[in-house]
């Protein structure tokens, strides 16, 4: 990635030597995750499909916005669904992108198509409208606005979670009509995923002998090579993506795919989780839960033996 | 159907005639080329490709962008537009284009003996002539041939090639075989991997994945994949060892 301070002498041999002896220099297990916290701040109630991410320090913010164009003519059953993800300033000290995309953010970019658009995760079916004519094209728009490592991570976990909260405008075909409606006139239709990928991103160091999850900058400039493994909590690996780097052991890279499952599936529950509270934030006055609810009012009495 | 099912379960052949565990067939030729510093011509079954080497050679920014300790390796990819089954002009900004650049870069710098050229650049050619699957591979294969051939020290030859997987991800069969070195219709219709090892050990230098798989089953798929690897660098060797032989067969004579 870019960023305008290399690393010092200092710092990486002081990272490699705690590293040799099992250390990270925040204390954390070579094999654990900072803390992920995911939100879904948005301007207005009717405003669904932002979200953003920190893994650490880091901190990326994801925009679904959609619009109605016509199909590309080689896919006329299709919706369209982009992925930008653009590094700015904005990110850290003195990163100077100038007009060219460093290729870094191209690789980055290329890893987050691979695992949620070339996958088909959203179904794109699904988006269209009328066939040949009109189909929704959704955009996601991927800030990063800080950088402390792992930043694939943080984007992927960030656009799954947009994805997921997104309500796509509804409409109503009526021959050749179409009335679309906007969220004041009706709720708008969540978008159909077929599953949920998350990528988590290895670092090896020294040889590939010492093998990390989740590196922080620090680690991140450090390092020899880098493994990332797209999964879906149901043990379906989605991608994966070894660009070169140091050669490491064979049966080792399948060990780490096997325990990146257990990230996966706490990724799963995080963003689970923040969907539900989001919905119960909204939900003001209690509607849903009294309306849509299956229980009854009285008290269920444990049967006796 | 690149495998039809019914037939692979009776003979396990696959439409070209081969079995799980069998290459294509692997022609490769160095110094191809007198006028650059190193050069190959690869053919991994009608995947063809041409690599040429230029360097170490100083690097065009002069001081301001050198001040590197090692040697920087820069990749072009030419895909010529007959290469495929329709005309396709493809430019060089293409995404696929630049993902191939980067890992046939990366995968070089952590091999070469770069350390040994501060402040130049090494510049890899590649121009693919025909596709047929296995293209990442057989692009790594031809640059290894070229920079050995350019005579650029190393630790070992970076040998890579595909391996995919009978059984479509829905079906959970247990006894789906993986298949090793697979040409352009399997790769359209089945998942697969490209892997690359360093050398014939199990040290994997470049592992790409880009289909849904389950994940018990990309130990399989890994295994014959380095199989194939081992195979292909002896194949390789042999022809860098036969090209030598000729060499001072010729100084002698």
């Amino acid at each position: 990635m870019p960023h305008a301070t290399a690393p010092s002498t200092n710092e990486s041999t002081f990272l490699l030597a705690a590293l040799r002896e099992n250390v990270r220099l925040d204390s954390r297990p070579l094999d654990a995750y900072r803390p992920i916290s995911l939100t879904f701040p948005s301007s207005s109630p009717d405003t669904y499909g932002q979200s953003e991410v920190r893994i650490g320090k880091t901190r990326v913010l994801c925009v679904i916005s959609s619009e109605v164009i016509a199909p590309y003519p080689d896919r006329k059953f299709d919706g369209v669904f982009t992925i930008s993800c653009e590094m700015s300033p904005l990110m850290g000290a003195g990163v100077d992108t100038g007009g060219r995309p460093d290729p870094s953010e191209t690789i980055l970019t290329t890893l987050l198509d691979k695992s949620i658009r070339r996958s088909r995760s959203l179904d794109t079916e699904s988006l269209c409208i009328v066939a040949g004519q009109k189909c929704f094209s959704i955009r996601a728009d991927l800030h990063i606005l800080d950088h402390d490592g792992n930043l694939l991570d943080a984007c992927c976990l960030a656009l799954v979670a947009a994805l997921a909260h997104y309500r796509r405008p509804d409409y109503e075909v009526h021959g050749e009509d179409v009335k679309i409606f906007t969220a004041q006139e009706r709720d708008g239709v969540k978008l159909t995923l077929r599953d949920w990928p998350f990528c988590v991103s290895s670092s090896y160091f020294e040889a590939g002998t010492i093998t990390i999850t989740d590196a922080n900058l620090l680690e991140e400039q450090c390092r020899e090579g880098e493994l990332v493994v797209a999964m879906t909590k149901h043990g379906e690996v989605v991608q994966v993506a070894k660009y070169g780097g140091v050669a490491v052991d064979a049966l080792g890279m399948l060990q780490v795919v096997e325990q990146n499952l257990a990230k996966v599936k706490m990724m799963d529950g995080a963003v689970k989780e923040a969907l539900a509270r989001d919905e119960r934030e909204r939900d003001k006055g209690g509607v849903m839960k009294a309306e849509l609810s299956a229980e009854n009012e009285r008290v269920m009495e444990r049967p006796v033996g | 159907m690149p495998l039809d099912t019914s037939s692979y379960a009776l003979a396990h052949l696959r439409l070209d005639g081969r079995r799980w565990n069998e290459l294509r067939r692997l022609h490769a030729q160095t110094s191809t080329q007198a006028a650059a510093d190193g050069s190959s011509y690869l053919e991994m079954g009608n995947t063809k490709v041409i690599c040429t080497v230029a360097g170490p050679a100083e690097s065009r920014k002069g001081g301001g962008g050198g001040g590197n300790a090692e040697a920087k390796i820069e990749v072009e990819i030419g895909i010529a537009g007959f290469s495929g089954v329709e005309r396709k002009r493809r430019g060089k900004g293409d995404k696929r284009t630049s993902e191939m650049r980067h890992t046939i870069a990366s995968a070089f710098s952590a091999n070469l003996f770069a350390h040994l050229y501060p402040h130049s650049t090494i510049t890899v050619n590649l121009h693919v002539l025909s596709q047929d699957g296995s293209l990442l591979a057989a692009c790594l294969n031809a640059t290894t041939l070229a920079l050995i051939d350019a005579g650029i020290p190393m630790s070992d030859y970076i040998v890579a090639c595909t391996a995919g997987s009978t059984a479509s991800y829905a079906s959970n069969d247990e006894d789906a075989d993986p298949l090793l070195d697979l040409n352009g219709l399997e790769e359209q219709e089945l998942p697969f991997l490209t892997v690359g090892t360093l050398g014939a050990g199990e040290k994997v230098s470049v592992l790409i994945m880009e289909t849904r798989m389950q994940m018990t089953r990309l130990e399989a798929m890994l295994a014959a994949g380095v199989d194939g690897c081992r195979q292909i660098r002896s194949i390789l060797d042999g022809v860098v060892r036969a090209h030598g032989k000729a060499v001072l067969d010729s100084a002698i004579s």
